[in-house]
């Protein structure tokens, strides 16, 4: 059927993936920094990718004139929200901390559903201009630039995160993945280091999540819900954790796999429920199988 | 009025511990954090729902079959998937992450089958009962009774029979318990299909009152994680009794405020009790590594 062949090799849509996978490859990386480096479990990425969302948008409707400054403001809003999430990494341990992750998700959640005066609630928010990068000298619209613009945001995160991993700081994080207790014997501050963990992590999410508001257009609630925050985790864990290549990998894999199930001539109407367990399935047997992941090097503690 | 409310967050209650001791059983035995819980969850509802709508069968018998598959596939999910992980001296931690692939993959099996729009087995006018100043409706009163009778029988049959003993010996030291000449495995067998029958039952009577949809495991599960914190980790009456607290201040906030904030004021609660008292109003002090 040459209709379905025309769609397939859509040139713009093919682009908007390798945008979301983009994306992906950031909150990917951002979770990798806590679940992956520090071994601290969390449930609430997708929060933080909300919060940036959000924040994002209220700053580029009211201010759009220099992109670095509404970056900024965004990671520092989220990295202030994350200080909930690493007071409880620092008191708690092991389940009770992914319960306090999850409580987290869901409080935020609930706050984007209900503050209907900030946020719209589940009507969300449309007409998200594009992003302006100097005084309207240079504002990206239309998918080459706004492409363009995430690469060269996510090689300088990926850039950024490998000196961090090879760095002093890098170093203190895998010695807290591998016994905190003795790091502190050694006279170090685990709670400084855990607190600037969460705080990267989720700067890195929340500018995903501006980039990805200005991109699209349009948010509403429903884009970050727990089951985001879980999606992010399967990405992490598929793809192998506590390196750089691993999560990179594992956001190719759940980007790119959906695509490449179109071409077996999936139904749409059945796509996304074979995606879930696609993703489910090989979450189970690579747990088992291969507890690194497809391209890790450490097996979650 | 306020009599009302309590009544039914006291009903609310009821399902969340009976949910809450099919998590906590799993939990305090085997230390996993059984997220598939709430994929069994989903699992048991369409169950009853496929028997009772489509087969025709009346509703006791849909119910039992529903609890017995729901038995068998949680027994199933030990044998495939949490005895092999353990075997290869898999961590807590990803036994979680394997754990919440199954939930993913019993979820979107039901969605695939099923569809994603609600279903409800339920669906005459009820008959409602009333007194004095509350009224109660037929599925209320069937969650009253079935609810009550089941937990009370869980309570009974843990803590003063020798399968309970041997339950909390197994949750003590495993080493030891095998040592001693009783078979593990065995157990933790028994336990998931025990845990099986608890979640399927808080699922069928919510599924008899308010219906089903393929995602509403995981907000119910979480809230019953909630109970089971509220009351203290490793106890089972506490855990019954915070399922009951937590239910009758989801509804008290409901009669206040509205409902839409029910879940935050839960999440706050928890933060506040994880930061203040993290093993719970009831649970026992101990060094949590």
């Amino acid at each position: 059927m040459p209709v379905i062949k025309k769609e397939l090799f859509n040139m713009e849509y093919t682009l908007h993936v390798i945008y979301l996978l983009c994306i992906y490859i950031m909150l990917v990386l951002s979770a990798n920094l806590t679940t992956g480096m520090a071994n601290l479990l969390t449930m609430c990425q997708a929060a933080f990718y909300g919060i940036g969302a959000y924040i994002g948008t209220l700053f580029l409707f009211q201010c759009n004139y220099l992109f670095v400054v509404i970056a900024i403001a965004v990671m520092l809003v989220t990295g202030v929200s994350s200080l909930i999430v690493s007071y409880a990494s620092v008191k708690l341990k092991g389940d009770y901390f992914v319960l306090a992750t999850m409580g987290f998700q869901l409080i935020v959640y609930t706050i984007l559903y209900n503050w209907t005066e900030v946020t719209n609630g589940t009507y969300g928010i449309a007409g998200i201009p594009g992003i302006n990068l100097f005084f309207g000298a240079v504002s990206l619209d239309g998918i080459y630039l706004n492409l363009a613009f995430v690469m060269l945001i996510t090689i300088a995160v990926v850039l950024f995160l490998y000196r961090l991993k090879n760095s002093p700081y890098g170093r203190l994080l895998k010695a807290i993945r591998n016994d905190d207790i003795t790091v502190e014997a050694f006279g170090r501050n685990t709670a400084s280091v855990k607190i600037w963990a969460f705080a990267l992590s989720s700067a890195i999410a929340g500018l995903a999540g501006a980039l990805y508001a200005s991109y699209v257009g349009y948010i509403d609630p429903t884009s970050f819900p727990l089951k985001e925050s879980i999606f992010i985790l399967c990405a992490l864990f598929i793809g192998g954790i506590g390196n750089i290549e691993g999560p990179i990998c594992g956001a190719a894999f759940v980007i790119v796999l959906p695509e490449l199930l179109r071409f077996v001539g999936l139904p749409d109407s059945v796509a996304a429920e074979i995606r879930q367990i696609i993703y489910g399935v090989a979450l189970v047997l690579i747990m088992i199988f291969r507890p690194q992941g497809i391209k890790g090097k450490i097996v979650m503690k | 009025m306020i009599l009302q409310f309590i009544i039914n967050g006291l009903i609310t209650g009821i399902l969340y511990s009976l949910l809450a001791i099919g998590f906590a059983l799993v939990y305090n035995t085997t230390k996993i954090f059984h997220i598939a819980a709430a994929g069994l969850y989903v699992l048991a509802s369409y169950i009853f729902w496929f028997a009772n709508t489509i087969w025709h069968a009346n509703l006791f018998v849909s119910a039992v079959l529903s609890v017995l598959i729901t038995m068998l596939v949680s027994c199933i999910i030990e044998l495939i998937v949490y005895r092999h992980l353990k075997s290869r001296g898999a961590s807590l931690n990803v036994m979680m992450i394997a754990s919440i692939g199954i939930m993913t993959v019993l979820v979107n099996v039901i969605a695939l089958a099923f569809g994603h729009e609600a279903k409800f087995v339920n669906t005459e006018i009820q008959r409602t009962f009333s007194g004095d100043s509350v009224i109660l409706t037929t599925p209320q009163i069937w969650q009253l009774f079935v609810g009550g009778i089941i937990l009370s029988l869980g309570v009974l049959v843990l803590k003063f029979t020798n399968y309970g003993r041997r339950l909390r010996a197994l949750s003590e030291d495993e080493e030891l318990y095998s040592t001693l000449g009783y078979n593990v495995n065995n157990t933790r067998n028994i336990v998931f299909a025990v845990s099986g029958m608890y979640i399927a039952v808080a699922s069928c009577l919510s599924a008899y009152d308010v219906g089903m949809e393929p995602n509403m495991g995981m907000n119910f599960l979480i809230n019953a994680m909630v109970a089971m914190m509220i009351g203290g980790m490793g106890r089972v009456v506490p855990c019954i009794a915070g399922g009951l607290l937590l239910g009758v201040l989801q509804s008290l906030v409901v009669s206040q405020f509205a409902a839409s904030w029910q879940n935050a004021v839960t999440f706050v609660i928890l933060l506040i009790l994880l930061f203040v008292r993290p093993q719970g109003i009831a649970g026992y002090k101990k060094r949590i590594v």
